[in-house]
């Protein structure tokens, strides 16, 4: 018969070695966020702020933010929209402090990112053209339309999902998106010399 | 999230679509999330004590701790200057409350300032003859005449008398 001894110094052991534990869990379960989502975040970012680096910084300072929260990671229902939430604010909020780029950097930049497969350089530089100023009229609509209408280019997110991401709910999605659809209809309707 | 599709009017909406996708389908640069992860196991692992004193990435004004406090600074700053100021005005010393006399017949309106009401005089009547009195009892002719000028005839006498005499040296 083996009686089993526990002294103090044998739980403070345990509990430290439970604690590292823990913590390895919690940086693998940060890594697996990085290694899911890291490149939908990405595009996110892009998608407002028009810029590689730019959009790269601001993954990471989300997950950084994420690494600070790190010990309430198992509360968050969907990752996925806590994660795109996270790097929509602070997007938006960079948007804002930022001063407004000239609209050739934009070109100069969608000319070097987007896929041109089969293209002259005469036709990718008319693309890119034409992406600015598809981009420069949705700078122009109203910043709840906008928001929606970027969101929604996101074949990953349903409208259930924009919600949760902007806090609104699913029927408010779907009247800014009819609302921003229109608007941007308007404006391509006008002739170029009246926009 | 699929748009929904109206009508053909929209044809080049649907083209400003497309651009909208084409982004949002970007590629990610390559190595983003190993950057990421890199970053990540870089970061400053501070203790929660000191975790809010951090300077945030983008300076210290995008911590809202340290915006808090130089908030906070610049109230007590503002706040003991004012207190500075204010002890070192020297008061007068309230002397006792003096007390108003109690206002006579006060109707609220404007007083007399002082002002003395003087009834206007009345015209008497005026006379059309002199009035002699009455003598009581009769009088020597002397006596008629009033005190003082028979005391100025008494003095005129006296000085022509002293005037005819001469000196009585």
């Amino acid at each position: 018969m083996s009686a089993t001894l526990t002294l103090p110094w044998m739980e403070i052991a345990k509990s430290a070695v439970h604690d590292e534990a823990r913590q390895h869990a919690k940086e693998q379960a940060l890594a697996d966020l990085v290694a899911e989502y890291a490149t939908t975040l990405y595009r996110v970012a892009f998608s407002v702020l028009r810029n590689a680096a730019d959009a790269e910084d601001a993954v990471q300072e989300a997950f950084l933010r994420v690494l600070r929260h790190r010990d309430r990671l198992e509360e968050v229902r969907d990752h996925r929209v806590w994660l795109v939430r996270i790097v929509w604010n602070i997007v938006l909020d960079r948007k804002r402090r930022a001063k407004t780029r000239p609209e050739t950097d934009d070109v100069a930049e969608l000319a070097r990112v987007l896929p041109a497969t089969g293209l002259s350089a005469e036709e990718r530089a008319a693309a890119a053209q034409h992406h600015a100023r598809v981009l420069t009229m949705v700078d122009t609509l109203p910043a709840k339309e906008r928001e929606v209408l970027v969101l929604s280019a996101f074949e990953e997110l349903s409208s259930v999902e924009i919600a949760g991401v902007l806090g609104i709910t699913e029927s408010s999605v779907r009247s800014r998106l009819f609302r921003a659809r229109n608007l941007m209809a308007d404006l391509l309707e006008r002739p170029r010399s009246l926009r | 999230m699929n748009f929904p599709r109206q009508n053909d009017r929209n044809e080049p909406l649907r083209n400003a679509e497309e651009t909208l996708r084409l982004i949002a389908a970007l590629p990610a640069p390559d190595g983003l999330a190993g950057r990421v992860q890199a970053k990540l196991r870089t970061a400053p692992r501070a203790s929660s004590l000191w975790r809010p004193f951090a300077l945030a990435p983008n300076g210290w004004m995008y911590n809202p701790v340290l915006r808090g406090a130089a908030a906070a600074a610049i109230v007590c700053l503002v706040a003991g200057g004012g207190w500075r100021i204010y002890s070192h005005i020297q008061q007068e010393p309230i002397g006792p409350a003096a007390i108003a006399p109690a206002r006579i017949g006060t109707g609220g309106g404007f007083s007399s300032a002082n002002a003395i009401s003087k009834p206007d005089t009345l015209n008497g009547p005026v006379l059309t003859h002199a009035v002699v009195p009455k003598a009581q009892s009769p009088a020597p002719a002397d006596e008629a005449v009033p005190p003082v000028a028979h005391a100025n005839k008494g003095a005129k006498a006296s000085a022509h008398k002293k005037k005819t005499a001469g000196p009585a040296q």
